[in-house]
């Protein structure tokens, strides 16, 4: 069960084939940032599937962007100059940052003409933030029914807002588990989860979590109470070998806050007035990105309540090289998490890493959280 | 008419002499600190090689990253200008040059007359080309002649970052350390500068032919690793790592120059 | 080589030099004159505030001014880029917003003594950096701070409904309207809503005038180079809200064509027009005079040419030209409510640079082939900024799009506010191998 989303992870290309072969008359949409409202084309019949990148070296980008955007967007770019995703029948993103908007727009210079751009705002705290987003997704809701040829009516959205809700909830489950003192599941096999939800239907997610659930994590465990619980924070990471390298020590990540993580799914969209009401109140109260997070700082606290809830002994904080949104955070991030009392280790991140430095910093930090007492 | 043509690189200074257009003599010289002596050595070489006084020599033109430090030129032209006109004097049909130095690629797109129609350098995010593999050769304790036939003994690929040199460097010493056989770390360091190259040389373009000239185009690993990643096949110009001196003796010899 | 055109200085140098110590003056003056000190970006709404009497610091300038330091100043600049480099905000982050921090974190200003003691920072996001920036200084110095997000349109190409626009205008109105309650709340001060309506009417005024002077460099031989327009955009970053700065407009508008009309030239061997593109590298200016050497004159960049606003799409001529004032085109600014739309919609409709930042590809493509097209530009030279990724965004496609129009196109990586990522040698270098690949040679 967690192997099949394992196999989802590392063959998602066949499954994203396998569901057109078996959808002949459903398209699929390649999108880049999770701020993207997949409910919106799930509820158009259209099967939203999330691009990330193949961690593997590669030369096709950079006539097309700057080498010093993020190793991440260059990376999910590359992916669509490779031919990777011409299954796909339109891109699509929500604003991510700068670099994934740039390696976007060549996308659709170069790859796939059809696309889609919501222009989700970043000062979430405003209070006219959300009338604009509603405003914002009824253009988007128009332009998704002209492009499939039939109207999205609101029983439609409600029924793709409860697929997702459902998933989100039983994902959110999962992760619960992971408060026990024994851990019934690794931070790796939670990864291969969360990254294979997002390119799978989630109707299949949702029947996969729930065997998972029942059958599987019941009465497991990977790791005793020994083990450091450790938490990563960062940009996008679905760096497995480095998580497998981490947990080779007496160590489980229990829980995490980035992209490919926690914040994709961690909150519901609540039934608020219109089912596009729902949604847009809902991208708007979801885990924030830091260039997400102003004027108050709002994600510093989600954060420490994230350990705290967790038991988290120490922090990873991963940072994508040249990763601007999480730079601009990582000063007052540290600072607050030592504050209160989480040992935190930073590390920089490109598509590969070097694991045998990482592996020196892993260790020394792992032995400075014994020296602290903590366990 | 006697010419000659001095390429002042980071790593090398080599000089090339022509009478009336064709090579009558070489010289190369390691650039230590004190340039003037490598100025001094690789022109005693060439001359030597030319079998000529250095009186005999009535016009110089100089090129390379050094090239400000020679001042007795007729003429200075950067390297774009000298690769594209010793190349094109070697094989008209090459369109694209690719120059791998100690510290720089670049990638040249080149008519048919030896016009430079567009040009590429590495950016600091992917600089580093043969001084690199030298220090690679220190870390693997391999001559590098040695480096390039262990390379093509490779069985398995292991990726590196093929951006960063100094993050390839980190990996390559976690490799070393994993006891990962040298032939491979061999190959993964080729391969890398190779993703590095063809990343650069295609802002430009690529058409074929393809030249590839410089010192490291003597590294068959390197060549091996790059005509993979290009996907296509790349003539080395013979003595690439003289070809761009050739060019400025070439240039010399041209009255409208200086 | 002989010259081709005659060439004269531009009598209005000395006063935009005064104009903008003005400015630094105001900054140093505003306490003792009772006025209120605000800090912020200027690519926003520097127009929001002027219901106020205050002076206004803005970060990008004051990021530039340290740039320059590091030819005058070198071990204090060195210092302000280490303090921030030592508090770990990484060197790749906005070069301007790092020598902002370090200045703030070493509490030295460059002009002499302490940081300045600002009542609040204004933040107006357009960029992933500024939507931090000042929130990250106000931390550091415990001031208040009220941040807009400046969401821009896109491109005319992609199509944008129309519901859109007036949901983006919306939005940023609201903002403005906000941000407006806000300072008035925090300061204790009354607003004047009639000096906000004519601030903003200066700042439409200002920008619209702006673009007119830069449109005239279309003429051969251009009247003004790059580097001397430096010293007059600046005028727009720094205070375009106010009268002055309108009224400077008009008298350079008025010099500049005097200048077209009589053939006077920036440079008097021009033979050869480039575009450039993105801030340059402010403390290698030098390169302006390199070029100036080989007969090529550098017109602008879309940077230095918008960066403020001021430029409005035609359909009919599917081109950008001067934008027509809200004044121009009758419209009547009453309230504070209209003077914040009219504000909002100015920025998203005229200020392509800034649109530029979120949105690149065909959009922006397109705009910089129309620059370069309308300029009649030979050439283009592209910096890629390492200090600001914004201009960066999209630049590798430009250089393919203009190399596929046949337009020579040469990048040269650098920075426009952190030194230690310039290499001049190098620099210099990149631009002999093109004036090779162009068969240029230096004629002085």
């Amino acid at each position: 069960m967690i192997e099949n989303f394992k196999q989802v992870y590392e063959k998602r290309h066949e499954y994203a084939k396998d569901w057109k072969i078996k959808h002949p008359n459903q398209k699929m949409v390649g999108y880049m940032c999770t701020y993207f409202p997949e409910e919106i084309m799930y509820a158009a019949g259209v099967l939203p599937v999330r691009i990330l990148g193949s961690h593997e070296p590669q030369n096709v980008t950079e006539p097309h962007v700057f080498g010093m955007f993020c190793p991440f967007s260059r990376d999910v770019l590359a992916q669509g100059l490779e031919g990777r995703y011409n299954y796909i029948d339109a891109v699509a993103t929500a604003y991510p940052c700068m670099h994934l908007q740039q390696a976007f727009y060549s996308w659709v210079l170069h790859v796939t003409p059809k696309y889609f751009a919501v222009d989700m705002p970043n000062m979430v705290q405003s209070p006219h933030a959300f009338p604009f987003l509603v405003g914002l997704l009824e253009d988007f809701k128009g332009q998704v029914e002209e492009w499939v040829g039939k109207k999205i009516m609101d029983d439609d959205l409600r029924a793709a807002i409860a697929v997702y809700n459902e998933y989100r909830s039983l994902l959110r489950q999962v992760y619960e588990t992971r408060k026990a003192p024994s851990p019934p599941l690794t931070g790796v096999e939670a990864m291969y989860m969360t990254a294979a939800s997002q390119f799978m239907d989630k109707k299949d997610a949702i029947k996969l979590l729930k065997e998972v659930l029942e059958k599987e994590l019941p009465g497991r465990s990977v790791k005793d109470d020994s083990a450091s619980r450790l938490m990563m924070v960062g940009s996008e990471d679905d760096d497995i070998k480095f998580m497998q390298m981490v947990e080779g020590f007496n160590a489980v990540i229990v829980v995490d806050d980035h992209c490919t993580g926690s914040r994709y799914f961690w909150n519901q969209a609540v039934s608020n007035g219109s089912p596009i009401e729902s949604i847009a109140k809902r991208y708007i109260d979801r885990p924030v990105c830091p260039q997400r997070d102003y004027p108050e700082r709002k994600r510093l606290t989600h954060i420490l309540n994230l350990a705290r809830d967790w038991n988290v002994n120490g922090a990873i904080v991963i940072q994508q090289k040249f990763c601007d949104p999480h730079e601009l955070d990582k000063v007052a991030l540290l600072k607050f998490l030592r504050e209160n009392g989480i040992t935190t280790v930073y590390l920089e991140f490109d598509v590969t890493v070097p694991m045998g430095q990482f592996r020196i910093r892993v260790e020394a930090f792992l032995e400075s959280l014994q020296e602290e007492g903590i366990l | 008419m006697i010419t000659a043509g001095i390429d002042m690189g980071a790593a090398f200074a080599k000089m090339v002499i022509l009478k009336d257009g064709k090579v009558i003599g070489k010289g190369i010289s390691k650039v230590t600190l004190d340039p003037d002596e490598a100025v001094q050595t690789v022109q005693v070489a060439a001359l030597k090689d030319a079998g000529i006084k250095p009186e005999e020599i009535e016009r110089i033109c100089v090129t390379g990253s050094g090239r400000k430090l020679f001042k007795n030129a007729h003429v200075s032209v950067t390297d774009v200008t000298a690769d594209a006109a010793g190349t094109n004097y070697l094989d008209k049909t090459i369109k694209t040059v690719i120059d791998v130095g100690g510290e720089e690629a670049r990638a040249m797109k080149v008519s048919e007359e030896g016009k430079v129609i567009n040009f590429a350098v590495n950016d600091k995010c992917a600089a580093g080309a043969g001084a690199f593999i030298e220090a690679m050769t220190r870390a693997l304790e391999l001559p590098l002649a040695d480096f390039a036939a262990y390379s093509l003994r490779s069985t398995q690929k292991i990726p590196i970052n093929a951006q960063c040199t100094i993050f390839a460097e980190s990996e390559v010493v976690t490799l070393i350390n994993e006891l990962v056989p040298r032939e491979d770390i061999c190959r993964s360091v080729h391969e890398g500068i190779s993703e590095r190259i063809s990343s650069m040389a295609k802002r430009v373009g690529i058409e074929e032919k393809v030249g590839l000239i410089g010192g490291p185009a003597n590294n068959h690993g390197l060549v091996a690793a790059l005509k993979n990643s290009l996907g296509m096949e790349i003539l080395v110009l013979p003595e690439p790592e003289y070809v761009s001196a050739l060019g400025a003796a070439l240039i010399a010899a041209r009255k409208e120059e200086g | 080589m002989e010259k081709k055109h005659k060439t004269a200085p531009i009598k209005l140098w000395e006063k935009a030099k005064e104009l903008r110590l003005n400015v630094y003056r105001d900054i140093a003056e505003a306490k003792s004159k009772g006025k209120l000190l605000i800090g912020g970006g200027t690519e926003s709404l520097i127009a929001v505030p002027t219901g106020f009497d205050h002076a206004y610091l803005g970060g990008e300038p004051y990021g530039a001014s340290i740039a320059f330091m590091h030819r005058e100043n070198p071990a204090l600049y060195q210092q302000i880029l280490e303090a921030s480099d030592y508090a770990g905000y990484p060197r790749d982050l906005c070069a301007y917003m790092r020598s902002y921090i370090g200045s703030v974190l070493l509490d030295k200003y460059i002009f002499g003594g302490s940081f300045p003691k600002l009542d609040f920072n204004l933040q107006a996001g357009f960029c992933d950096t500024h939507c931090k920036w000042y929130q990250i200084t106000s931390e550091i110095k415990g001031i208040p701070y009220f941040a807009i997000e400046m969401l821009p349109f896109q491109w005319e190409i992609e199509g944008e409904s129309e519901k859109v626009k007036k949901l983006k205008i919306d939005y940023i109105a609201n903002q403005i309207l906000d941000a407006i309650e806000w300072m008035i709340k925090t300061t204790g001060r009354k607003f004047d809503d009639e000096k906000f309506i004519q601030g903003c009417k200066n700042e439409f005024e200002s920008t619209s005038l702006w673009a007119k002077i830069c449109t005239l460099n279309r003429a051969i031989p251009a009247p003004v180079d790059e580097k001397s327009m430096f010293s007059f955009y600046i005028l727009a970053v720094l205070a375009r809200p106010k009268q002055e700065v309108v009224e400077f407009y008009r008298e350079l508008l008025a010099e500049v064509q005097e200048r077209v009309d009589n053939q006077i030239a920036a440079n008097p061997y021009e033979r050869f027009r480039i575009l450039s593109d993105s801030q340059p590298p402010w403390f290698g200016l030098d390169i302006y005079r390199l070029l100036d050497r080989y007969g090529v004159v550098s017109l602008g960049a879309h940077y230095t040419l918008g960066l403020s606003g001021g430029w409005e799409y035609s359909k009919e001529e599917d081109t950008w030209n001067p934008a027509r004032t809200p004044q121009e085109r009758g419209v009547l600014l009453k309230t504070r409510e209209d003077a914040a739309r009219a504000l909002s919609e100015w920025w998203l409709k005229t200020g392509t640079v800034c649109r530029g930042v979120r949105y690149s590809g065909a959009g922006k493509n397109k705009r910089i082939l129309d620059l370069a097209d309308k300029w009649r530009a030979n050439g283009v030279i592209i910096h890629l900024n390492r200090g600001c990724e914004g201009t960066g965004a999209g630049q590798m496609e430009i250089v393919a799009a203009l190399l596929k129009k046949g337009i020579p196109t040469l990048t040269y990586e650098g920075n426009h506010a952190d030194a230690r990522e310039y290499d001049e040698a190098r620099t210099i270098s990149r631009l002999e191998s093109f004036m090779e690949t162009l068969g240029l040679k230096k004629i002085y």
